[in-house]
């Protein structure tokens, strides 16, 4: 069960609570670990929240990966700048 | 029913917008004679790194966005450049209120763990933090996206 009926707090950010739920659908359905659990399996906000902060850590160690591929790539210029062009070209 | 509550809107740019964001500070560095001179790989990989976090925060909005904003600010500091932001109406930066005991604190533990993740995060209510969470993946995996395009071209066949 997901947060239970509380007491409607002061909404000193002006987002309400079903807003609250909703972003946490939505951050799920982001999630590829979650993203396709069945309806009838709810999952709970703190595993959502979970889920994100790996994905997020995932996501950086690829930004990681891919400065590196990118640098050895680019350090040969004269091919890399027919490259680039080529690649802007067929994007 | 109450008052419907507004949508919150968490949608990004195109790919194209972050492409171009990209290769317009990969060219910048280039101009820099980054990928010429003999300097150490490290120090190529640390700007490249750079240019694709900066890119991706201008491409997302640039200071619409708490995480954006955050993160320009920081790299511009890295840069000792000043900071000029165009004045906001309304004062984001300044409230300090985030802590948040509306949830239950297993959630707050793993919001905490996240606000270590994300640009900014460190100022957000637990709220406003999922928000910009969403953005902030989104405008990653986009990056990631274009990165990954950018190496398949760029490979030799």
């Amino acid at each position: 069960k997901m947060s239970g009926r509380r007491s409607r707090s002061r909404q000193s950010s002006g987002i309400s609570e079903d807003q609250i739920n909703d972003l946490i659908i939505k951050l799920q359905q982001l999630l590829p670990e979650l993203r396709n659990s069945r309806r009838s399996d709810k999952v709970s906000a703190s595993r959502v929240l979970q889920e994100t902060c790996n994905y997020i850590r995932n996501l950086h160690r690829e930004v990681d990966d891919l400065s590196e591929r990118l640098s050895e790539l680019l350090a040969n210029t004269d091919t890399a700048q027919a490259a680039l062009i080529r690649s802007l070209l067929t994007q | 029913m109450a008052s419907a509550d507004k949508p919150i809107n968490t949608d990004v740019p195109e790919k194209d917008v972050f492409t171009l964001h990209f290769l317009q500070s990969l060219s910048n560095l280039r101009r820099q004679n980054t990928f010429n001179s003999p300097e150490k790989t490290n120090d190529r990989v640390k700007k490249i790194k750079k240019a694709a976090y900066v890119s991706m925060a201008r491409a997302a909005g640039g200071t619409n966005r708490l995480w954006s904003r955050a993160l320009l600010r920081r790299a511009a500091k890295e840069n000792s450049k000043v900071v000029r932001f165009p004045r906001r109406k309304k004062r984001v930066t300044c409230l300090r209120r985030r802590r948040s005991n509306r949830r239950d604190p297993v959630e707050e533990e793993e919001a905490e763990r996240l606000r270590n993740l994300v640009p900014g995060g460190g100022g957000m209510e637990t709220s406003k933090l999922m928000e910009e969470t969403a953005h902030y993946i989104k405008c990653l995996s986009m990056q990631v996206k274009v990165m990954q395009c950018l190496v398949d071209g760029l490979a030799p066949k």
